[in-house]
């Protein structure tokens, strides 16, 4: 739980972000919010204070939010970064790990889930539902109940619980995986009523269900206005399948078009996400821009060089920086492991900042874990 | 600027090529051509390949071959030769790495090409090297018995990677051999094979005429099968799906040499870390990781020295960030990608990390990303992120190390040692048991002889077949 000022200062966070994302949100309001958020976490977050005064960036000499200084993803590995106790937390969130890498978990804790709350569900209704449309939602994810450190599971179920039309259910256990039957049958049933549906996976979540339906034979032509979000990486838990692929198999065998697939950008370390701009362009304007990641008004991304990790001229490609005022509780400026571009109205994210294959006949110490792990399985 | 022409096919006229494939390097500095080839071209090739190893090469002295090769390594190690220039202009761009860079492997690599290095890699591999042209007596043997060797027919090369003169390398064991080559270049560098081909065909237009060098996009099957059914040797580069792949396409008789990546690392015992003797320790070991760019599968990953020295581990670690600074004024890192410059700020971020969590961690790096020297107590192996990142482990006894290696086994090569002879013969032992396949000094570590044992296999005796006559 957050501090008097803290709660006060969440109060503010949570009023704004129930504008909703087409509420503007100035680069001088955003700055005012950022810089004083900023500020509480430098007061409330030793560590994240610790990292700060080795920069001499200290709140005093901060005078813009691009500024502050961001914490890799990584330091969520090492330390508890949160402001105040991290015993008396919400939720603790988790990213997953590897087997063979002794490298810890990275752990993100959640003083206040009101504003992560606040912050997911006009964006999401944004990106997946701007047309308003109610509608079952399937989610090909595991329920966070048995994931209760998993973000992505505490994400859908809630959108499950508060945007669910009746029929809405969840086909994944952690145990039996995707439950292939079930979600079919119950495809089949939305597609002979007519109703359109709503998926929810991961993109290896849907390359199961993809391969699944190719090696039944089955395909489904789902009610128009039927959509998904996909979202994450392969990291060896499916046959790696590109994006165009993907969507082409959505429209094949559920009869989803690709202006319906969105995919959906987030990580563990982050209280906001980005979407595809896809679905939303399509709704309102009648045109889609090039796919193209899209976040609410109270998240800012600088791309920094990778070379000096200074802001690069816009359409340079570099290591994406996400600064997300619902990140209160935590640290609000995040380093992540992505490359990526700025493009007009959001970025476009260009993989991960490790994977870049040997350009020799070495091995880079990534591929080299997952090679190790690749054989002891 | 003109296109270089990347590739080296006998028989092949510009009328032949419909289209041609120009790749550009170094944000278009340089402009690479190769011919797009239609199945029946390449069918033809090989074919041609055949015929002129049964003309030029099946019966040539292997002596002869050796002075061809010799001929050709000549030209490119000379800084005059128009040959050796062009290298030198477009392998920076080509490869990544700094000019001078450049100009010190190729140094080192041609010196390897040339007739003394040959011919002790000849000895080296069958005693007597005239098994190649002739029956000889069977070593050991009862006097009446012979064997001779013969190389395969064709040998197929897929390469990979950048590090120039790995693929010249291999070409130039295909030959000695005396088969016809045909060498698949990599997108990293499809220059230097060609040159090098070029070069031969030039000092010796029959040889020219045995061997083949050209690039094409990966994933192009047609061609691929092509060569790999034609081949009756196999000599495959590259990282494990990529090896999968032609594995999975070459014919069952077809034999099959795979070369995967590597790593590579140092142990430096205490007595190395005596303070007159650890700042020359620590420029050496700053130079192997910095030849290639750490790229190359020579190249350490990490140090592990030996606790109670003189300069103790962590001192060491200062010592090295100090050599690696010196080593970047005279053959500076070159050119990285966004993502590995990315990985290297990404690595640097988490040690900072995990130094404010509490762990023994030091970070020693330049203001770019140009060197980075990463001190970590924790014992436990961990590879680079590459492009000069060193990590340094102390350790209690470097005895203790090979348990540290053993999840790693497969990908093990070089372990670079600085130690006294007697703890040397003891610690090889060991790591030749964990899978190490090569033990060797600091100074030499980045340029493996001739005739190494590459990867723990047999550079010549690998690609060919004996017959034996018995009597």
């Amino acid at each position: 739980m957050l501090d008097l000022e803290g709660r006060a200062l969440a109060a503010e966070l949570v009023d704004l972000f129930g504008r909703g994302v087409d509420a503007p949100l100035s680069d001088d309001a955003f700055d005012d919010l950022a810089r004083r958020v900023f500020v509480y976490q430098f007061e409330h977050n030793a560590p994240y204070a610790a990292y700060c005064r080795r920069r001499g960036l200290l709140p005093d000499v901060v005078d813009h939010w691009s500024r502050i200084p961001a914490v890799p993803t990584a330091a969520f590995k090492e330390v508890a970064l949160v402001c105040g106790d991290p015993r008396e937390v919400d939720a603790v969130f988790r990213t997953s790990g590897t087997t063979l890498g002794r490298e810890r978990r990275g752990e993100h804790y959640i003083p206040d889930l009101s504003l992560y709350h606040t912050s997911l569900l006009p964006n999401f209704v944004a990106h997946l539902f701007p047309d308003g449309a109610e509608m079952p939602i399937l989610s090909l994810i595991p329920s966070a109940r048995e994931m209760v450190d998993s973000s992505l599971a505490h994400m859908v179920s809630v959108v499950m619980d508060r945007l669910g039309g009746a029929g809405s259910g969840t086909f994944a256990t952690v145990a039996l995986g995707l439950d292939l039957d079930g979600l079919a049958r119950a495809l089949r049933r939305f597609e002979a009523e007519r109703t359109p549906v709503c998926l929810l996976g991961t993109s290896f979540s849907f390359v199961h269900l993809i391969d699944g339906l190719r090696e039944r034979g089955e395909s489904f032509r789902l009610a128009a206005g039927s959509r998904l979000m996909d979202t994450g990486g392969f990291k060896g838990r499916s046959r790696e399948v590109p994006e165009e692929e993907l969507r082409a198999a959505y429209e094949e065998l559920l009869g989803i078009p690709p202006d319906y697939a969105v995919n959906e950008y987030g990580m563990t370390e982050m209280c906001s996400q980005f979407y595809d701009n896809v679905l939303r362009d399509r709704v309102r304007h009648g045109a889609v821009a090039p796919r193209h990641k899209v976040g609410p008004p109270w998240v800012r991304t600088v791309v920094v060089s990778p070379e000096t990790l200074e802001p690069l001229p816009p359409g340079e490609v570099g290591i994406l920086r996400h600064y997300d005022l619902a990140n209160l509780g935590s640290v609000i400026g995040i380093q992540t492991e992505d490359l990526g571009r700025a493009v007009e109205g959001g970025f476009v994210v260009l993989g991960r900042a490790t994977g870049a294959p040997p350009r020799g006949c070495s091995i880079a110490m990534d591929l080299l874990l997952q090679a190790v792990e690749g054989r002891g399985r | 600027m003109t296109a270089i022409d990347a590739y080296h096919l006998p028989g092949l006229r510009e009328g032949d090529v419909a289209r041609w494939n120009i790749r550009e390097y170094g944000g278009g500095e340089v402009r690479l051509r190769v011919p797009v080839l239609e199945p029946p071209v390449l069918e033809a090739v090989v074919e041609r390949l055949r015929v002129a190893r049964a003309n030029y090469l099946e019966a040539r002295p292997v002596g002869d071959v050796v002075r061809a090769i010799d001929l050709a390594a000549r030209r490119l190690a000379d800084r005059g030769d128009p040959r050796r220039e062009l290298a030198e202009r477009a392998l920076p761009a080509v490869t990544g790495y700094s000019p001078p860079m450049v100009r010190l492997v190729l140094d080192r690599m041609a010196a390897d090409w040339t007739e003394p290095a040959l011919a002790s890699l000849l000895r080296s591999e069958f005693g007597d090297p005239a098994v190649l042209d002739t029956f000889r007596p069977r070593p050991g043997g009862n006097g009446r018995d012979r064997v001779r060797a013969f190389g395969p027919a064709l040998a197929f090369h897929v390469f990979a990677g950048n590090v120039p003169g790995v693929a010249v390398t291999s070409l130039v064991r295909s030959l000695l051999v005396k088969a016809a080559t045909l060498g698949k270049t990599a997108s990293g560098d499809p220059l230097l094979p060609a040159l090098f081909a070029r070069t031969l065909a030039e000092v010796d237009p029959e040889l020219g005429e045995c061997i083949a060098v050209t690039y094409w996009p990966g994933g192009s099957a047609e061609l691929e099968e092509i060569a790999l059914r034609a081949a009756e040797t196999v000599v495959v580069y590259g990282g494990e799906e990529a090896v999968a792949g032609v594995r999975a396409r070459t014919p069952a008789g077809t034999r099959l040499v795979v070369h995967g990546p590597r790593i590579s690392l140092v142990a430096l015992a205490r007595e190395s870390l005596a303070a007159d003797r650890a700042p020359r320790v620590a420029e050496e070991v700053a130079l192997a990781a910095a030849i290639f760019d750490q790229q190359g599968c020579v190249s350490p990953h990490l140090v592990y020295a030996e606790r109670g020295g003189d300069v103790p581990p962590e001192d060491f670690a200062g010592l090295l960030a100090k050599a690696m600074e010196g080593v970047e004024r005279e053959l500076p890192r070159g050119r990285i990608s966004a993502a590995e410059a990315a990985a290297i700020q990404q690595l640097r971020g988490a040690a900072e990390w995990r130094a404010l969590g509490g762990q023994d961690v030091r970070l020693l790096a330049s203001e770019g990303t140009e060197y980075t020297v990463l001190y970590e107590a924790d014992p436990a192996f961990a590879a680079s992120c590459l492009n000069r990142v060193v990590r340094v482990k102390p350790i209690d006894s470097l005895d203790a190390i090979v348990q540290e290696l053993a999840p790693y086994a497969a990908f093990l090569q070089t372990v670079g040692v600085d130690a006294p002879m007697a703890r040397r013969l003891d610690l090889a032992e060991r790591l030749g048991r964990v899978g190490v396949s090569r033990v060797t000094t600091l100074e030499r570590m980045p340029w493996p002889p001739p005739d190494w044992h590459h990867d723990g296999q047999e550079p010549l005796r690998e690609l060919v077949r004996w017959v034996d006559l018995e009597g």
